[in-house]
């Protein structure tokens, strides 16, 4: 007979790296990589939503990764490198993939966009030459309500633009 | 801060204000809110569709470790005496009463300061229900011995229904009535009448932020942090609610992560409000993406509709008769039945034409407002219709149209008389990018090609009042406080911009102060279209209001006009110091004539939103597999304040409706939902584009928008669904009446088809 | 969801110790995605969870035997590992093939071949397209192992063969020169879905000749199966309209299908006859293999 409110085991002390920093916390099984990131980081940017995977607002790379925050394990989470959307600006610059987006007026609520952002920044270093159907299918699994899909499209090509020209944001 | 030539500011696609915010992860979204002690709310739902409520025992899931308490209406009426609320009927309670109405009613709140154990301890509590016989379909629940409510219970909000207080064994809400001419005599004399009945599905939302509000009692004042496009309406509503005087009620709301009209009137507000009260402690309560459908959704109906024609095609009468699903709560159903019933005959120029559109409860999730309120339901018959005429009569589809268009100086239904009307406009620029006049292969094979076109209108929410604050502060820098709230649409940018024509200033350098109702003055909702030209409106006003007051102020100090000293250097002036404000007010209400009893009126709208459509498509006759190989969709939205992100806005509205038109049903068993989760509730993703898509706004101007603007948020959502209907019959040689079009409905489709007729064999 | 227990042994004895005692509340987990769905809807309320992937010898592998006539696939390896083998491309493209429709980015990067193998949900991608193959599962308990056609593996709706305290460690697919294979994924909704059917064909060709092959469907029953009548008609047939009627007249026949949200009945039995012949009739133009 299971008792409720009693947690069945102690917490794990996980050490990671969290984008670019050695982080620690305390986590219990149950708790996912979105839960740990919002509750123990305050990070806003990966955002539970659908609960199943499927609309990617929660999206956070792990280990090099993009994977759906809120169906990992923080458990297993112990050793590895973990970077949010938080993570891609270096100091006042934002990322080519952040830029780009802003200048094509790829977002409206912006609720979705920081899961997009990881997943064209995983998409571009995977295949830096991505065509039409490549990037649908690769952002298939991302969902956006708003619906600012033809412009997250040119966002995306024009980041694989200017990544090869080695441009960098101003 | 930047003086810039005025004209620099209108026309200009300028990143959105909050942008770096978006793209960072760091806007502010009520989804992320933790107070100092709060308690999360989780909510037990009703299980069963229609019953009564012998008894709730929450004990077991009261003792649970970490809860800390479990909530029933018993306890909601210990802080508020009469917890019914509805912007349209007072019909909705907090937590079920006694009774549940539909199968996903809040029934009981479980809080604790874990949402996990919140979660768990739900499964403990149980409710014994007496089920009654329920009822689900529209058109039956109109004469149905089953009833929803007991009683009618019209709110103050819509004075025309104070007749319907205290009527019983009814479950019409509400009905209303058009009637123009002599549409009875008018049949007789028609050489042809055609008589169609269509339906539409139920859909949700489903904005990426679910639901989510919290409520902070103290002190006997209370603050509301909620996802809500609609703050005044909040605060006035929990005031009245609980007694209070507005000024003790405090609403703030940030960003939404989409709204689309589900985060309007009350949703999770009084409740979480209650719940405050009664734990004396911030109270959150977050719904999850499949308890969305649980709260509002979109009005499934069925039109028949009747048209009396001539030999050469003129439409003479029209009767349209409209049931809306409402659902077991009317919230402001009750007002989409009548703005869609005004414009349910279509944008046509018809003499006679009588209207009836009925809200009608049933045993289903409530439904409200969706964009478009009710007009994309009625464009789905009525341009359906006008196909299956035209093509009845042998008479192509856009030659038809364009023979009974509404012009400029024509009445419309309601007797208001077309003005700025650029429904020619649109229909013909789609059609052009289409290239409706030059031949089309519809195919001889298995793959069949089809090509449609649409053409709608709808009426703007009205009289409706906006009030905008322009605050310039002693550096000459500016604050805008406006009610109207960002979900997306990007109001803080387009609002900036007007304000900053009017005040020579760069829109970037504008401060946009988000909805606070101790700081905010009113706005009556972002909803509708209305936020461009309403508020835009009343931004313009206070923007020249504080104008006048600098100009008055350097009358005050003696400075010769025209000698342009900034603001910043007359404020020092006058008080010595870095000091002051400059405080410009401005509140906007438009025209209106309120409707008389036959639905007519000589300004039933401030402006009407115009939009076209055509699609082609190619249709797999084997399986009924279709794919949308181009999608036009034409505005009208006045001047373009902002051109990029309108083009968003219609891209955007018009993928959605998409969604609703192909793939969005939700589908019920015995009245319990059964595909409630974005896994089985199918929404557009990229892979859903069409092929070719274009989406644009046409040079128009609103005379009496601000600086010619209009609404731009739901215009492509209008005519799309029958753009996309009418292409597929083409293709397939047979009507789909009814929403969704999908690919087994076409399959059908095409199995009716008498065997020598068939395509593709 | 309730707390539990979260362990992660490093030896496979160890791993069945952890995972014995008779409780269907303890399970192992390998890339999560399926059981934190379940989890999270309180299909599932689990009081121990046993990862595998600290297990050493690890179970993230690929490997060929020497002639090449099979693969062996670790139980932890993941779908995109699979996705972006070349060398598996080169041998068995039909696997990259399924990978593009299969969920999405995210769920392929952590998803583990033995628990996608262990669910036991027919409307899964791959495991089709490995009884298409041909493929067996290597099934570990603390007794030994046994080695089980992956055709045999499923009882019905989320049931397997796999005992409480056993883990599946490996699968191994047989390459076979000259055949070819593809996987049809038919959705009636959206673009992006699960399927209302899945087929997966495995088959030699000599020209139109079909010398030999499987057929397996998916996702509009409880569980894959052979459709061995249809495989009955085309085995030693040319590929011509007749027999693809045929074909699919026989599939149809030895199915029992019903209507879901994906579809009515009818249509889907319609559809399984019509996806069955274009398969088919692609196969013989170099179709992946």
């Amino acid at each position: 007979m299971r008792s409720l409110g009693n947690d069945v085991t102690t917490p794990r002390f996980i050490k990671f790296t969290l984008n670019g920093r050695a982080v620690a916390t305390h986590v219990m099984p149950h708790e996912s990589l979105v839960d740990v990131l919002t509750e123990r980081f305050d990070l806003r940017g990966a955002r539970e939503s659908c609960g199943q995977g499927l609309c990617g607002c929660c999206t956070v790379v792990v280990n090099g990764k993009a994977v759906s925050g809120c169906l990992s394990l923080a458990w297993l989470i112990d050793g590895a490198t973990i970077t949010t959307v938080e993570g891609l600006a270096t100091g006042a610059s934002l990322s080519v993939v952040q830029q780009a987006f802003i200048d094509t007026g790829a977002f409206q609520c912006g609720f979705c966009t920081p899961g997009f952002i990881l997943m064209v920044t995983q998409l571009l270093e995977t295949y830096p030459d991505p065509d039409d159907e490549h990037i649908r299918h690769y952002l298939a699994g991302n969902l956006c309500r708003c619906s600012a899909y033809p412009e997250i499209v040119q966002a995306v090509r024009l980041a694989a633009d200017r990544r090869k020209k080695e441009w960098v944001a101003s | 801060m930047t003086t810039l030539i005025s004209g620099t500011n209108i026309g200009r696609s300028i990143d959105r204000l909050e942008a770096r915010d978006k793209v960072t992860g760091r806007v502010e979204y009520v989804h992320h809110l933790r107070l100092p002690g709060m308690l999360y709310g989780k909510i037990l739902r009703a299980n069963v569709p229609h019953a009564r409520i012998k008894s709730i025992d929450v004990s077991a899931a009261a003792a649970v470790p970490g809860v800390y308490r479990v909530v029933t209406i018993d306890d909601i009426r210990t802080v508020i005496p009469h917890p019914y609320y509805g912007p349209a009927f007072h019909d909705q309670p907090i937590l079920a009463d006694g009774k549940v109405r539909f199968a996903g009613e809040p029934v009981a709140v479980v809080l604790a300061e874990n949402k996990r154990v919140a979660d768990e301890a739900l499964g403990l509590i149980s409710v014994e229900y007496e089920e009654l016989p329920a009822v689900y379909d529209e058109v039956e629940a109109m004469t149905s011995p089953v009833i929803v409510h007991d009683e009618l219970r019209p709110a103050s909000t819509f004075p025309d229904l104070a007749h319907l207080k205290g009527r019983r064994g009814t479950n019409v809400a509400l009905d209303y009535h058009l009637l123009r001419g002599d549409p009875s005599a008018a049949f007789q004399t028609a050489d042809h009448v055609f008589e169609h009945t269509f339906h539409t599905q139920p859909v949700m939302h489903t904005p990426m932020e679910p639901f989510v509000a919290v409520a902070d009692a103290s002190d006997g004042r209370l603050t509301l942090h909620t996802a809500s496009q609609g703050p005044s309406f909040v605060r006035i509503e929990i005031a009245r609610l609980l007694g209070w005087p507005e000024n003790r009620v405090r609403v703030k709301v940030p960003f939404l992560g989409g709204g689309f009209g589900a985060k309007l009137y009350i949703k999770l507000e009084a409740l979480v409000t209650a719940l405050s009260l009664l734990v004396e402690r911030p109270v959150k309560v977050a719904c999850t993406m499949e308890e969305q459908f649980f709260v509002v959704t979109r009005h499934p109906c069925t039109i028949a509709i009747k048209s009396g024609v001539t030999r050469d095609g003129r439409i003479v009468a029209r009767t349209c008769n409209i049931v809306w699903n409402g659902g077991a709560y009317a919230d402001i159903g009750p007002r989409v039945t009548q703005k869609a019933g005004l414009t349910a005959a279509g944008p046509y120029d018809i003499d006679n034409v009588e209207i009836n559109s009925y809200a009608v409860y049933t045993n289903r999730p409530p439904a409200g407002a969706l964009r478009g309120f009710g007009a994309p339901q009625t464009a789905w018959a009525y341009e359906r219709h006008t196909d299956m005429i035209a093509n009845a009569l042998g008479i192509d589809r856009l030659a038809f149209r364009h023979k009974n268009l509404l012009r400029d100086g024509r009445p419309q239904a309601s007797g208001t008389i077309m003005q700025d009307t650029a429904l020619d406009t649109v229909l013909d620029r789609a059609a052009a990018l289409i290239d409706w006049n030059q031949a089309f292969d519809r195919g001889t094979g298995r793959i069949r090609r089809g090509r449609g076109i649409a053409v709608s209108f709808k009426g703007i929410t009205t009289p409706t009042t906006s009030v905008a604050i322009v605050n310039l502060y002693g550096d000459g820098s500016c604050g805008l406080y406006v009610g109207t709230v960002d979900m997306g649409q990007g109001s803080d940018t387009v609002l900036a911009q007007i304000a900053a024509e009017t005040l020579n200033m760069d829109a970037a350098s504008i401060r946009v102060i988000h909805p606070d109702t101790d700081v905010t003055p009113y706005d009556m909702g972002t909803l509708g279209s209305r936020s461009t030209f309403h508020m835009g409106t009343a931004v313009r006003l206070a923007a020249e209001d504080a104008n006048a007051k600098i100009a008055a102020l350097a009358r005050e100090l003696n400075v010769p006009p025209n000698s342009n000293i900034p603001l910043q250097e007359l404020l020092r002036r006058k008080y010595g110091m870095q000091a002051g404000n400059i405080i410009g007010v401005g509140s906007f209400i438009p025209g209106y004539e309120k409707p008389d009893a036959n639905g007519q009126s000589r300004k039933a709208t401030p402006f009407w939103g115009v939009g076209a459509a055509a699609a082609e498509v190619e249709v797999d006759t084997e399986t009924g597999q279709y794919t949308i190989t181009k999608l036009i969709n034409i505005a009208d939205v006045g001047v373009a304040i902002n051109p990029r992100m309108v083009v968003a806005q219609l891209s955007g509205a018009a993928i959605m409706q998409l969604g609703f038109t192909t793939t969005e049903d939700m589908l019920f068993h015995e009245g319990q939902l059964t595909n409630g989760s974005l896994a089985d509730y199918k929404i557009p993703t990229l892979l859903d584009l069409p092929q070719k898509f274009i989406n644009e706004f046409i040079a128009s101007r609103q005379q009496d928008g601000p600086y010619g603007a209009k609404g731009a948020g739901e215009v492509t959502t209008l005519a799309l669904s029958p753009a996309i209907g009418s292409a597929l019959a083409d293709a397939i040689g047979a009507n789909l009446p009814n929403l969704p079009l999908t690919p087994e409905s076409v399959f059908q489709a095409l199995k009716a088809i008498p065997q020598n007729a068939q395509p593709g064999e | 969801m309730a707390s539990f227990e979260l362990v992660e042994p490093l030896s496979l004895s160890e791993a069945f110790q952890q995972l014995d005692g008779g409780d269907p509340a303890i399970r192992p987990i390998g890339g999560g995605t399926a059981l934190m769905l379940m989890m999270k809807s309180q299909l599932f309320r689990p009081i121990r969870l046993v990862s595998l992937r600290k297990l050493t010898p690890g179970l993230s592998h690929v490997s060929w035997s020497d002639d090449g006539a099979e693969m062996r696939v670790g139980a932890m390896t993941t779908f995109a590992e699979l996705e972006h083998s070349d060398e598996i491309y080169r041998r068995l493209p039909v696997i990259r093939q399924t990978m593009k429709t299969l969920a999405n980015v995210r769920v392929r990067n952590v998803a583990s071949v033995g628990g996608n193998l262990a669910h036991g949900d027919p409307h899964l991608d791959l495991p089709p397209v490995w009884i298409a193959l041909g493929a067996h599962a290597v099934i570990a308990g603390p007794g030994g192992q046994r080695i089980v056609p992956v055709e045999d593996l499923y009882l019905g709706y989320y049931e397997t063969i796999i005992s409480q305290n056993e883990i599946i460690t490996e699968l191994r697919v047989p390459v076979r020169p000259g055949w070819c294979a593809t996987y049809v994924k038919v959705t009636t909704r959206a673009a992006h879905d699960w399927p209302a059917l899945s087929l997966a064909i495995s088959a030699k060709l000599t020209s139109r000749h079909v010398d030999e092959l499987r057929l397996v469907l998916s996702a509009a029953v409880d569980k894959p199966v052979r459709l061995t009548s249809a495989e009955g008609v085309l085995r030693g047939s040319d590929i011509d309209d007749a027999v693809l009627k045929q074909a699919g007249d026989a599939a149809i026949a030895e199915i029992d299908m019903e209507s879901d949200s994906r579809g009515s009945a009818d249509y889907k039995r319609h559809l399984l006859g019509v996806h069955l012949a274009r398969a088919m009739r692609a196969l013989p133009e170099g179709q992946a293999a």
